[in-house]
Protein backbone atom coordinates (compact mmCIF):
# COMPACT_ATOMS: atom_id res chain seq x y z
CA UNK A 1 0.00 0.00 0.00
CA UNK A 2 1.09 3.40 -0.19
CA UNK A 3 1.17 6.47 1.92
CA UNK A 4 1.37 9.43 0.70
CA UNK A 5 2.02 12.93 3.40
CA UNK A 6 4.39 16.03 2.65
CA UNK A 7 4.85 15.39 6.18
CA UNK A 8 8.20 12.83 6.91
CA UNK A 9 6.93 12.44 10.84
CA UNK A 10 3.33 11.58 10.00
CA UNK A 11 4.63 9.09 6.87
CA UNK A 12 6.88 7.40 9.53
CA UNK A 13 4.37 7.05 12.32
CA UNK A 14 1.71 5.63 9.85
CA UNK A 15 4.58 3.47 8.17
CA UNK A 16 5.52 2.00 11.49
CA UNK A 17 2.12 0.87 12.52
CA UNK A 18 1.46 -0.68 9.62
CA UNK A 19 4.58 -2.23 9.26
CA UNK A 20 3.92 -4.02 12.64
CA UNK A 21 0.73 -5.30 11.35
CA UNK A 22 2.65 -7.07 8.71
CA UNK A 23 1.58 -4.46 5.77
CA UNK A 24 4.15 -3.82 2.49
CA UNK A 25 4.10 -0.02 2.68
CA UNK A 26 5.49 2.36 0.35
CA UNK A 27 5.71 6.18 0.90
CA UNK A 28 5.63 9.43 -0.98
CA UNK A 29 6.25 12.62 -0.12
CA UNK A 30 4.15 14.63 -2.97
CA UNK A 31 1.21 14.19 -5.30
CA UNK A 32 3.50 13.64 -7.92
CA UNK A 33 5.63 11.15 -6.79
CA UNK A 34 2.79 9.60 -5.68
CA UNK A 35 1.17 9.28 -9.58
CA UNK A 36 4.74 8.33 -10.74
CA UNK A 37 5.00 5.41 -8.07
CA UNK A 38 1.11 4.51 -9.07
CA UNK A 39 1.42 4.22 -12.52
CA UNK A 40 5.07 2.19 -12.01
CA UNK A 41 3.84 0.10 -8.99
CA UNK A 42 0.66 -2.32 -8.24
CA UNK A 43 -1.07 -0.91 -4.97
CA UNK A 44 -4.14 -2.41 -2.99
CA UNK A 45 -4.58 0.62 -0.76
CA UNK A 46 -3.71 4.08 -0.84
CA UNK A 47 -3.35 6.19 1.85
CA UNK A 48 -3.66 10.19 1.06
CA UNK A 49 -3.18 13.32 3.24
CA UNK A 50 -5.61 16.22 1.85
CA UNK A 51 -3.52 19.30 2.15
CA UNK A 52 0.09 19.28 0.14
CA UNK A 53 1.69 21.49 -1.06
CA UNK A 54 1.66 21.58 -5.37
CA UNK A 55 -0.82 19.13 -5.87
CA UNK A 56 -3.13 18.06 -3.54
CA UNK A 57 -5.14 15.33 -1.88
CA UNK A 58 -8.26 15.67 -4.25
CA UNK A 59 -5.92 15.89 -7.33
CA UNK A 60 -4.17 13.47 -7.15
CA UNK A 61 -7.32 11.07 -6.18
CA UNK A 62 -8.93 12.51 -8.93
CA UNK A 63 -5.72 11.39 -11.18
CA UNK A 64 -5.69 7.50 -9.87
CA UNK A 65 -9.05 7.34 -10.54
CA UNK A 66 -8.79 8.42 -14.07
CA UNK A 67 -6.12 5.92 -14.65
CA UNK A 68 -7.72 2.82 -16.04
CA UNK A 69 -5.01 0.78 -13.96
CA UNK A 70 -5.49 2.80 -10.60
CA UNK A 71 -8.94 3.59 -11.07
CA UNK A 72 -10.09 0.11 -8.69
CA UNK A 73 -7.11 1.27 -6.12
CA UNK A 74 -9.48 2.38 -2.83
CA UNK A 75 -8.25 5.49 -1.55
CA UNK A 76 -8.40 7.00 2.32
CA UNK A 77 -8.23 10.37 2.96
CA UNK A 78 -6.03 11.43 6.08
CA UNK A 79 -6.91 15.09 7.19
CA UNK A 80 -6.51 16.77 10.35
CA UNK A 81 -7.27 20.59 9.16
CA UNK A 82 -10.22 19.83 6.18
CA UNK A 83 -12.73 17.94 8.75
CA UNK A 84 -15.43 20.57 7.84
CA UNK A 85 -18.32 18.14 6.05
CA UNK A 86 -17.81 20.06 2.70
CA UNK A 87 -14.18 18.75 2.30
CA UNK A 88 -15.61 15.70 3.73
CA UNK A 89 -18.37 15.44 0.46
CA UNK A 90 -15.23 16.54 -2.13
CA UNK A 91 -13.50 13.92 -0.57
CA UNK A 92 -15.72 11.26 -1.59
CA UNK A 93 -16.75 12.48 -5.08
CA UNK A 94 -13.19 12.90 -6.01
CA UNK A 95 -12.72 9.23 -5.65
CA UNK A 96 -12.53 8.19 -2.18
CA UNK A 97 -13.92 5.35 0.02
CA UNK A 98 -13.60 7.12 3.42
CA UNK A 99 -12.62 10.18 4.86
CA UNK A 100 -10.60 9.85 8.29
CA UNK A 101 -10.07 12.86 10.60
CA UNK A 102 -7.14 13.03 12.88
CA UNK A 103 -6.67 12.07 15.55
CA UNK A 104 -7.45 8.78 13.99
CA UNK A 105 -7.82 5.45 16.07
CA UNK A 106 -5.20 3.07 14.90
CA UNK A 107 -7.02 -0.09 15.82
CA UNK A 108 -10.22 1.42 13.58
CA UNK A 109 -8.13 2.50 10.67
CA UNK A 110 -6.31 -0.99 10.80
CA UNK A 111 -10.00 -2.70 10.92
CA UNK A 112 -11.06 -0.01 8.04
CA UNK A 113 -7.59 -1.03 5.86
CA UNK A 114 -7.91 -4.50 6.31
CA UNK A 115 -11.86 -4.36 4.89
CA UNK A 116 -11.07 -2.24 2.09
CA UNK A 117 -8.06 -4.16 0.54
CA UNK A 118 -10.33 -6.85 0.85
CA UNK A 119 -12.35 -5.81 -0.91
CA UNK A 120 -10.34 -4.36 -3.41
CA UNK A 121 -8.40 -7.50 -4.23
CA UNK A 122 -11.86 -9.63 -4.23
CA UNK A 123 -12.94 -6.85 -7.20
CA UNK A 124 -9.45 -7.19 -8.69
CA UNK A 125 -10.31 -11.30 -8.78
CA UNK A 126 -13.62 -10.60 -10.13
CA UNK A 127 -12.53 -8.31 -13.17
CA UNK A 128 -9.89 -10.57 -13.62
CA UNK A 129 -11.98 -13.49 -14.02
CA UNK A 130 -14.41 -11.44 -16.04
CA UNK A 131 -11.53 -10.34 -18.53
CA UNK A 132 -11.11 -13.92 -18.72
CA UNK A 133 -14.15 -15.01 -19.30
CA UNK A 134 -15.11 -12.38 -22.16
CA UNK A 135 -11.66 -13.26 -23.76
CA UNK A 136 -12.81 -16.55 -23.48
CA UNK A 137 -16.31 -16.36 -24.92
CA UNK A 138 -14.55 -14.22 -27.66
CA UNK A 139 -12.39 -17.08 -28.33
CA UNK A 140 -14.95 -19.54 -28.49
CA UNK A 141 -17.20 -17.97 -30.64
CA UNK A 142 -14.79 -17.59 -33.49
CA UNK A 143 -13.96 -20.88 -33.06
CA UNK A 144 -17.57 -21.70 -33.13
CA UNK A 145 -17.87 -19.39 -36.52
CA UNK A 146 -14.95 -20.74 -37.98
CA UNK A 147 -16.08 -24.69 -37.38
CA UNK A 148 -19.01 -23.58 -38.47
CA UNK A 149 -17.82 -22.48 -41.84
CA UNK A 150 -15.97 -25.36 -42.50
CA UNK A 151 -19.07 -27.51 -41.83
CA UNK A 152 -20.73 -25.58 -44.56
CA UNK A 153 -18.16 -25.73 -46.77
CA UNK A 154 -17.66 -29.66 -46.36
CA UNK A 155 -21.66 -30.34 -45.99
CA UNK A 156 -21.43 -28.67 -49.57
CA UNK A 157 -18.40 -30.76 -50.37
CA UNK A 158 -20.10 -34.41 -49.23
CA UNK A 159 -23.62 -33.39 -51.29
CA UNK A 160 -21.40 -32.15 -54.21
CA UNK A 161 -19.04 -35.63 -53.81
CA UNK A 162 -22.30 -37.82 -53.48
CA UNK A 163 -24.46 -36.42 -56.46
CA UNK A 164 -20.84 -36.35 -58.46
CA UNK A 165 -19.92 -40.48 -57.56
CA UNK A 166 -23.32 -41.39 -57.89
CA UNK A 167 -23.27 -39.78 -61.44
CA UNK A 168 -19.97 -41.22 -62.38
CA UNK A 169 -21.21 -44.66 -61.21
CA UNK A 170 -24.06 -44.78 -63.16
CA UNK A 171 -22.11 -44.53 -66.50
CA UNK A 172 -20.00 -48.76 -65.62
CA UNK A 173 -23.79 -49.96 -64.27
CA UNK A 174 -25.07 -48.82 -67.62
CA UNK A 175 -21.91 -50.72 -69.72
CA UNK A 176 -22.69 -53.80 -67.59
CA UNK A 177 -26.31 -53.67 -67.89
CA UNK A 178 -26.03 -53.16 -71.57
CA UNK A 179 -22.64 -55.78 -72.52
CA UNK A 180 -24.42 -58.12 -70.38
CA UNK A 181 -27.70 -57.80 -72.65
CA UNK A 182 -25.97 -58.36 -75.63
CA UNK A 183 -23.81 -61.45 -74.41
CA UNK A 184 -27.11 -62.96 -73.69
CA UNK A 185 -28.87 -62.14 -76.84
CA UNK A 186 -26.12 -62.66 -79.27
CA UNK A 187 -24.28 -65.90 -77.55
CA UNK A 188 -26.25 -67.44 -74.80
CA UNK A 189 -30.11 -67.57 -75.31
CA UNK A 190 -30.64 -70.67 -72.63
CA UNK A 191 -29.38 -72.73 -69.79
CA UNK A 192 -27.35 -71.98 -66.57
CA UNK A 193 -25.04 -69.38 -68.75
CA UNK A 194 -28.35 -67.70 -68.97
CA UNK A 195 -29.86 -68.21 -65.91
CA UNK A 196 -26.59 -66.20 -64.22
CA UNK A 197 -26.53 -63.64 -67.25
CA UNK A 198 -30.02 -63.13 -65.84
CA UNK A 199 -28.61 -62.68 -62.45
CA UNK A 200 -25.55 -60.17 -63.63
CA UNK A 201 -28.50 -57.95 -65.15
CA UNK A 202 -30.89 -57.77 -62.32
CA UNK A 203 -28.24 -57.03 -59.63
CA UNK A 204 -26.51 -54.44 -61.75
CA UNK A 205 -30.81 -52.48 -62.11
CA UNK A 206 -31.06 -52.94 -58.58
CA UNK A 207 -27.83 -51.10 -58.12
CA UNK A 208 -28.62 -48.64 -60.68
CA UNK A 209 -32.01 -47.67 -58.64
CA UNK A 210 -30.24 -47.68 -55.57
CA UNK A 211 -28.25 -45.03 -56.75
CA UNK A 212 -30.88 -43.40 -58.50
CA UNK A 213 -32.46 -43.25 -54.86
CA UNK A 214 -29.25 -42.14 -53.02
CA UNK A 215 -28.36 -39.13 -55.72
CA UNK A 216 -32.33 -38.08 -55.18
CA UNK A 217 -31.78 -38.32 -51.25
CA UNK A 218 -28.62 -35.54 -51.57
CA UNK A 219 -30.72 -33.52 -53.76
CA UNK A 220 -32.80 -32.66 -51.13
CA UNK A 221 -30.64 -31.15 -49.70
CA UNK A 222 -30.93 -28.06 -51.62
CA UNK A 223 -33.81 -25.57 -50.69
CA UNK A 224 -36.40 -24.37 -52.38
CA UNK A 225 -39.25 -22.06 -51.14
CA UNK A 226 -42.28 -22.90 -49.39
CA UNK A 227 -45.57 -22.62 -51.02
CA UNK A 228 -48.93 -22.72 -49.74
CA UNK A 229 -50.51 -25.72 -52.47
CA UNK A 230 -53.55 -28.02 -51.92
CA UNK A 231 -52.47 -31.30 -51.04
CA UNK A 232 -55.16 -32.77 -52.76
CA UNK A 233 -53.62 -31.32 -56.24
CA UNK A 234 -50.64 -33.30 -54.96
CA UNK A 235 -52.14 -36.37 -54.39
CA UNK A 236 -53.87 -36.16 -57.70
CA UNK A 237 -50.27 -35.46 -59.16
CA UNK A 238 -49.22 -38.80 -57.28
CA UNK A 239 -52.25 -41.10 -58.83
CA UNK A 240 -51.39 -39.53 -62.30
CA UNK A 241 -47.59 -40.50 -61.86
CA UNK A 242 -48.43 -44.56 -60.49
CA UNK A 243 -51.33 -45.03 -63.03
CA UNK A 244 -49.66 -47.68 -64.41
CA UNK A 245 -48.92 -49.70 -61.41
CA UNK A 246 -52.47 -49.05 -59.93
CA UNK A 247 -53.88 -50.50 -63.46
CA UNK A 248 -51.71 -53.30 -62.97
CA UNK A 249 -52.27 -54.55 -59.28
CA UNK A 250 -56.04 -53.35 -59.41
CA UNK A 251 -55.52 -50.57 -56.50
CA UNK A 252 -58.71 -48.78 -55.51
CA UNK A 253 -57.63 -45.50 -54.06
CA UNK A 254 -59.99 -43.19 -52.06
CA UNK A 255 -58.85 -39.86 -51.57
CA UNK A 256 -60.69 -37.81 -48.68
CA UNK A 257 -60.73 -34.15 -48.72
CA UNK A 258 -56.90 -32.58 -48.00
CA UNK A 259 -56.63 -28.89 -46.71
CA UNK A 260 -53.78 -26.56 -48.30
CA UNK A 261 -50.68 -25.80 -46.26
CA UNK A 262 -47.29 -24.43 -46.53
CA UNK A 263 -45.63 -26.96 -48.25
CA UNK A 264 -42.25 -27.87 -50.94
CA UNK A 265 -44.41 -29.13 -53.91
CA UNK A 266 -42.02 -31.09 -55.58
CA UNK A 267 -40.63 -32.81 -52.21
CA UNK A 268 -44.11 -33.35 -51.15
CA UNK A 269 -44.60 -35.37 -54.23
CA UNK A 270 -42.12 -37.27 -53.44
CA UNK A 271 -44.05 -38.05 -49.93
CA UNK A 272 -47.23 -38.98 -51.32
CA UNK A 273 -45.44 -41.12 -53.89
CA UNK A 274 -43.31 -43.04 -51.90
CA UNK A 275 -45.72 -43.35 -49.43
CA UNK A 276 -48.40 -44.45 -51.66
CA UNK A 277 -46.36 -46.93 -54.15
CA UNK A 278 -45.32 -48.58 -50.62
CA UNK A 279 -48.83 -49.39 -50.26
CA UNK A 280 -48.95 -50.82 -53.36
CA UNK A 281 -45.82 -52.47 -52.99
CA UNK A 282 -46.38 -54.55 -49.55
CA UNK A 283 -50.01 -55.84 -50.37
CA UNK A 284 -51.35 -59.21 -49.36
CA UNK A 285 -50.97 -61.68 -51.97
CA UNK A 286 -54.18 -62.31 -54.18
CA UNK A 287 -55.35 -59.12 -52.57
CA UNK A 288 -55.89 -55.90 -54.83
CA UNK A 289 -54.54 -52.92 -52.74
CA UNK A 290 -57.02 -50.17 -51.21
CA UNK A 291 -55.63 -47.13 -50.30
CA UNK A 292 -57.66 -44.78 -48.16
CA UNK A 293 -56.35 -40.67 -47.71
CA UNK A 294 -58.17 -38.21 -45.23
CA UNK A 295 -56.85 -35.84 -43.10
CA UNK A 296 -58.15 -33.33 -39.96
CA UNK A 297 -56.64 -30.69 -38.10
CA UNK A 298 -54.75 -30.52 -34.34
CA UNK A 299 -53.43 -27.92 -32.51
CA UNK A 300 -50.55 -29.70 -31.81
CA UNK A 301 -47.96 -31.35 -33.46
CA UNK A 302 -48.86 -35.04 -32.25
CA UNK A 303 -50.26 -38.38 -33.75
CA UNK A 304 -52.13 -38.81 -31.15
CA UNK A 305 -54.03 -35.77 -29.83
CA UNK A 306 -57.27 -35.39 -30.37
CA UNK A 307 -59.00 -33.79 -33.34
CA UNK A 308 -60.50 -30.13 -33.56
CA UNK A 309 -62.59 -28.13 -35.82
CA UNK A 310 -59.39 -25.55 -36.56
CA UNK A 311 -55.85 -26.66 -35.08
CA UNK A 312 -52.48 -25.25 -36.99
CA UNK A 313 -51.27 -28.32 -38.16
CA UNK A 314 -52.68 -30.74 -40.61
CA UNK A 315 -52.64 -34.87 -40.38
CA UNK A 316 -52.98 -36.93 -43.14
CA UNK A 317 -53.75 -40.33 -42.94
CA UNK A 318 -52.35 -42.92 -45.54
CA UNK A 319 -54.24 -45.86 -44.67
CA UNK A 320 -53.58 -49.45 -46.78
CA UNK A 321 -55.04 -52.82 -46.49
CA UNK A 322 -51.48 -54.53 -46.94
CA UNK A 323 -49.43 -57.08 -45.18
CA UNK A 324 -48.53 -53.89 -42.57
CA UNK A 325 -45.66 -54.87 -40.40
CA UNK A 326 -45.03 -55.03 -36.41
CA UNK A 327 -44.98 -51.74 -34.69
CA UNK A 328 -41.42 -52.64 -32.85
CA UNK A 329 -39.72 -52.14 -36.00
CA UNK A 330 -41.49 -48.55 -36.49
CA UNK A 331 -38.26 -46.88 -35.93
CA UNK A 332 -36.38 -49.01 -38.41
CA UNK A 333 -38.32 -48.40 -41.38
CA UNK A 334 -37.65 -44.71 -41.67
CA UNK A 335 -34.07 -45.53 -41.45
CA UNK A 336 -31.61 -45.22 -44.47
CA UNK A 337 -31.40 -49.31 -46.04
CA UNK A 338 -33.92 -51.25 -43.59
CA UNK A 339 -35.68 -53.48 -45.08
CA UNK A 340 -38.15 -56.01 -42.97
CA UNK A 341 -38.30 -57.72 -45.69
CA UNK A 342 -35.93 -59.96 -48.22
CA UNK A 343 -35.00 -58.76 -51.56
CA UNK A 344 -37.08 -61.70 -52.92
CA UNK A 345 -39.89 -61.03 -51.85
CA UNK A 346 -40.30 -57.40 -51.96
CA UNK A 347 -37.80 -55.40 -54.49
CA UNK A 348 -36.77 -51.69 -53.31
CA UNK A 349 -33.77 -50.06 -52.26
CA UNK A 350 -34.91 -49.07 -48.50
CA UNK A 351 -34.18 -45.60 -48.30
CA UNK A 352 -37.72 -44.70 -49.78
CA UNK A 353 -38.97 -44.13 -46.32
CA UNK A 354 -36.20 -42.19 -44.76
CA UNK A 355 -36.50 -39.61 -47.66
CA UNK A 356 -40.24 -39.48 -46.37
CA UNK A 357 -38.71 -38.34 -42.91
CA UNK A 358 -36.05 -35.77 -44.08
CA UNK A 359 -38.68 -34.21 -46.01
CA UNK A 360 -41.36 -33.87 -43.77
CA UNK A 361 -38.95 -33.02 -40.91
CA UNK A 362 -37.73 -30.25 -43.52
CA UNK A 363 -41.42 -29.06 -42.99
CA UNK A 364 -41.23 -29.18 -40.02
CA UNK A 365 -43.60 -31.67 -39.19
CA UNK A 366 -43.46 -35.34 -37.96
CA UNK A 367 -44.32 -38.60 -39.39
CA UNK A 368 -44.92 -41.83 -38.15
CA UNK A 369 -47.48 -44.79 -38.63
CA UNK A 370 -49.90 -47.40 -37.15
CA UNK A 371 -49.77 -50.86 -37.80
CA UNK A 372 -49.76 -54.90 -37.41
CA UNK A 373 -48.45 -57.72 -38.92
CA UNK A 374 -51.12 -58.85 -41.56
CA UNK A 375 -53.15 -56.13 -40.60
CA UNK A 376 -52.36 -53.30 -43.09
CA UNK A 377 -50.56 -49.71 -42.34
CA UNK A 378 -52.06 -46.40 -41.53
CA UNK A 379 -48.77 -43.80 -42.26
CA UNK A 380 -49.80 -40.83 -40.41
CA UNK A 381 -47.97 -36.89 -41.45
CA UNK A 382 -48.33 -34.34 -39.52
CA UNK A 383 -48.05 -30.75 -41.14
CA UNK A 384 -48.01 -27.29 -40.03
CA UNK A 385 -50.20 -25.29 -41.99
CA UNK A 386 -48.51 -22.29 -41.74
CA UNK A 387 -44.17 -22.33 -41.80
CA UNK A 388 -42.82 -19.32 -40.36
CA UNK A 389 -39.44 -19.36 -41.79
CA UNK A 390 -37.84 -20.37 -44.55
CA UNK A 391 -36.87 -23.96 -45.01
CA UNK A 392 -33.64 -24.73 -43.00
CA UNK A 393 -30.40 -25.77 -45.09
CA UNK A 394 -29.96 -29.25 -44.03
CA UNK A 395 -26.62 -30.11 -42.18
CA UNK A 396 -25.93 -33.18 -42.35
CA UNK B 1 -29.52 -32.23 -99.79
CA UNK B 2 -28.51 -35.50 -99.78
CA UNK B 3 -31.25 -38.49 -100.10
CA UNK B 4 -30.12 -41.37 -97.30
CA UNK B 5 -30.02 -40.62 -93.63
CA UNK B 6 -26.98 -39.64 -91.79
CA UNK B 7 -27.04 -39.70 -87.78
CA UNK B 8 -24.05 -37.88 -86.43
CA UNK B 9 -23.12 -39.01 -83.00
CA UNK B 10 -20.66 -36.77 -80.51
CA UNK B 11 -19.67 -39.06 -77.91
CA UNK B 12 -16.15 -39.57 -75.85
CA UNK B 13 -17.08 -42.98 -74.92
CA UNK B 14 -16.52 -45.55 -77.50
CA UNK B 15 -18.45 -48.42 -75.86
CA UNK B 16 -21.27 -46.21 -75.92
CA UNK B 17 -20.30 -45.30 -79.71
CA UNK B 18 -20.21 -48.81 -80.35
CA UNK B 19 -23.32 -49.87 -78.63
CA UNK B 20 -25.03 -47.34 -80.62
CA UNK B 21 -24.01 -47.84 -83.69
CA UNK B 22 -25.00 -51.81 -83.73
CA UNK B 23 -28.35 -51.33 -82.66
CA UNK B 24 -28.70 -48.68 -85.27
CA UNK B 25 -27.71 -51.37 -87.81
CA UNK B 26 -30.80 -53.58 -86.59
CA UNK B 27 -32.70 -51.17 -86.67
CA UNK B 28 -32.25 -50.04 -90.27
CA UNK B 29 -28.90 -50.49 -91.72
CA UNK B 30 -29.24 -48.14 -94.40
CA UNK B 31 -28.57 -45.08 -91.90
CA UNK B 32 -24.90 -43.84 -91.93
CA UNK B 33 -23.51 -43.07 -88.49
CA UNK B 34 -20.52 -40.75 -88.47
CA UNK B 35 -19.20 -40.16 -84.99
CA UNK B 36 -16.91 -37.50 -83.44
CA UNK B 37 -14.87 -37.76 -79.74
CA UNK B 38 -15.55 -34.42 -78.35
CA UNK B 39 -17.04 -31.16 -79.47
CA UNK B 40 -14.72 -29.29 -80.93
CA UNK B 41 -14.01 -32.67 -83.68
CA UNK B 42 -17.62 -32.28 -84.17
CA UNK B 43 -17.71 -28.45 -85.04
CA UNK B 44 -14.44 -29.13 -87.33
CA UNK B 45 -16.77 -32.18 -89.24
CA UNK B 46 -20.00 -30.17 -89.54
CA UNK B 47 -18.25 -26.39 -90.91
CA UNK B 48 -16.31 -29.04 -93.28
CA UNK B 49 -19.74 -30.06 -94.79
CA UNK B 50 -21.18 -28.12 -98.12
CA UNK B 51 -24.53 -29.38 -98.10
CA UNK B 52 -24.45 -33.43 -97.13
CA UNK B 53 -25.60 -32.23 -93.26
CA UNK B 54 -26.72 -35.25 -91.22
CA UNK B 55 -30.57 -35.37 -90.32
CA UNK B 56 -29.99 -35.30 -86.56
CA UNK B 57 -26.99 -34.87 -84.12
CA UNK B 58 -27.09 -37.23 -80.81
CA UNK B 59 -24.69 -34.83 -78.40
CA UNK B 60 -23.31 -35.89 -75.57
CA UNK B 61 -22.95 -33.61 -72.56
CA UNK B 62 -19.29 -34.56 -70.48
CA UNK B 63 -16.83 -34.54 -73.12
CA UNK B 64 -13.03 -33.69 -73.53
CA UNK B 65 -11.40 -30.19 -74.87
CA UNK B 66 -15.03 -29.12 -75.89
CA UNK B 67 -18.28 -30.42 -73.65
CA UNK B 68 -22.19 -30.75 -75.80
CA UNK B 69 -23.15 -27.26 -73.93
CA UNK B 70 -20.62 -25.41 -75.55
CA UNK B 71 -20.63 -27.49 -78.84
CA UNK B 72 -24.42 -27.20 -78.90
CA UNK B 73 -24.36 -22.90 -78.13
CA UNK B 74 -21.85 -22.91 -81.34
CA UNK B 75 -23.53 -25.36 -83.53
CA UNK B 76 -27.37 -23.35 -83.15
CA UNK B 77 -24.42 -19.68 -83.53
CA UNK B 78 -23.60 -20.93 -86.78
CA UNK B 79 -26.07 -19.35 -89.76
CA UNK B 80 -25.33 -23.10 -92.04
CA UNK B 81 -25.53 -25.84 -88.86
CA UNK B 82 -28.75 -24.47 -86.66
CA UNK B 83 -31.33 -25.87 -88.67
CA UNK B 84 -30.12 -29.52 -87.62
CA UNK B 85 -32.23 -30.98 -84.98
CA UNK B 86 -29.73 -31.70 -81.71
CA UNK B 87 -30.73 -34.41 -79.36
CA UNK B 88 -29.01 -34.25 -75.98
CA UNK B 89 -27.52 -37.91 -75.40
CA UNK B 90 -26.23 -38.24 -72.02
CA UNK B 91 -26.08 -39.93 -68.55
CA UNK B 92 -27.12 -36.98 -66.58
CA UNK B 93 -30.50 -36.18 -65.53
CA UNK B 94 -30.28 -33.15 -64.07
CA UNK B 95 -32.88 -30.31 -63.95
CA UNK B 96 -29.93 -28.00 -64.53
CA UNK B 97 -28.13 -29.77 -67.49
CA UNK B 98 -31.94 -30.11 -69.22
CA UNK B 99 -32.59 -26.91 -68.48
CA UNK B 100 -29.97 -25.23 -69.98
CA UNK B 101 -29.86 -27.44 -73.01
CA UNK B 102 -33.10 -26.92 -73.94
CA UNK B 103 -32.46 -22.88 -73.31
CA UNK B 104 -29.83 -23.20 -76.02
CA UNK B 105 -31.79 -24.87 -78.52
CA UNK B 106 -31.62 -28.16 -78.20
CA UNK B 107 -34.93 -30.44 -79.75
CA UNK B 108 -34.81 -33.25 -76.76
CA UNK B 109 -33.04 -34.77 -73.56
CA UNK B 110 -32.63 -38.41 -73.53
CA UNK B 111 -30.68 -40.08 -70.82
CA UNK B 112 -28.89 -43.00 -72.17
CA UNK B 113 -30.61 -46.29 -71.50
CA UNK B 114 -29.47 -48.95 -70.08
CA UNK B 115 -31.87 -51.35 -71.70
CA UNK B 116 -30.60 -52.42 -75.19
CA UNK B 117 -34.40 -52.61 -75.99
CA UNK B 118 -35.48 -49.07 -75.39
CA UNK B 119 -32.47 -48.01 -77.21
CA UNK B 120 -33.64 -49.62 -80.23
CA UNK B 121 -37.02 -47.96 -79.74
CA UNK B 122 -35.74 -44.64 -79.35
CA UNK B 123 -34.04 -45.35 -82.78
CA UNK B 124 -36.58 -46.74 -84.43
CA UNK B 125 -39.21 -44.29 -83.78
CA UNK B 126 -36.44 -41.44 -84.41
CA UNK B 127 -35.26 -43.13 -87.84
CA UNK B 128 -38.98 -43.07 -88.87
CA UNK B 129 -39.96 -39.94 -88.79
CA UNK B 130 -36.80 -38.20 -89.06
CA UNK B 131 -38.13 -36.32 -92.29
CA UNK B 132 -40.83 -35.54 -91.24
CA UNK B 133 -42.23 -34.65 -87.66
CA UNK B 134 -39.00 -35.20 -85.42
CA UNK B 135 -40.20 -33.21 -82.83
CA UNK B 136 -43.83 -34.74 -82.47
CA UNK B 137 -42.37 -38.23 -82.41
CA UNK B 138 -40.01 -37.48 -79.43
CA UNK B 139 -42.78 -36.17 -77.83
CA UNK B 140 -44.56 -39.47 -77.98
CA UNK B 141 -41.70 -41.22 -76.81
CA UNK B 142 -41.17 -39.32 -74.10
CA UNK B 143 -44.56 -39.99 -72.95
CA UNK B 144 -44.25 -43.68 -73.62
CA UNK B 145 -40.89 -45.20 -73.19
CA UNK B 146 -39.40 -45.62 -69.78
CA UNK B 147 -36.21 -43.77 -70.84
CA UNK B 148 -36.03 -40.55 -69.41
CA UNK B 149 -36.97 -37.88 -72.07
CA UNK B 150 -37.46 -34.17 -71.82
CA UNK B 151 -38.56 -32.42 -74.77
Amino acid sequence: MLIVDDKKENLFSLKTLLQLNLYDVDTAMSGEEALKKILKNEYELIILDVQMPGMDGYEVAENITGYSKSKDIPIIFLSAVNIDKRFITKGYSSGGVDYITKPFDPELLLLKIKTFSKLYRQTKELNDIRSNLEQKVEERTAELIEANKELETSNAELQQYAFIASHDLQEPLRKIITFSQIVKERFVHTGEGAQYINRIISSSERMRSLINDLLSYSKLTVTPEFTNTSLNLIAQDTVTDLELSIKETGAKLVVGHLPSADIIPDQMRQVFQNIISNAIKFSKRGVPPEIKIWSDFTEEKSAETGPVEKGRYCRIYICDNGIGFSEQYLDKIFTMFQRLHGRSEYEGTGIGLSIVKKIIEKHNGLVTAKSAEGEGATFIIVLPLKQTAKPAPVLQ
Amino acid sequence: MSDYTRFFLVDDDIDDISVFKEVLKEVDPSIELVSAGDGQEALKFLKHLRDDYPDVIFLDLNMPRMGGKECLAEIKKDAALQHIPVIMYTTSSQSKDIEETMLKGAMCFITKPTNLKELKNILHSISRNVHSNLEKCLRTLSNTSNTFIVC
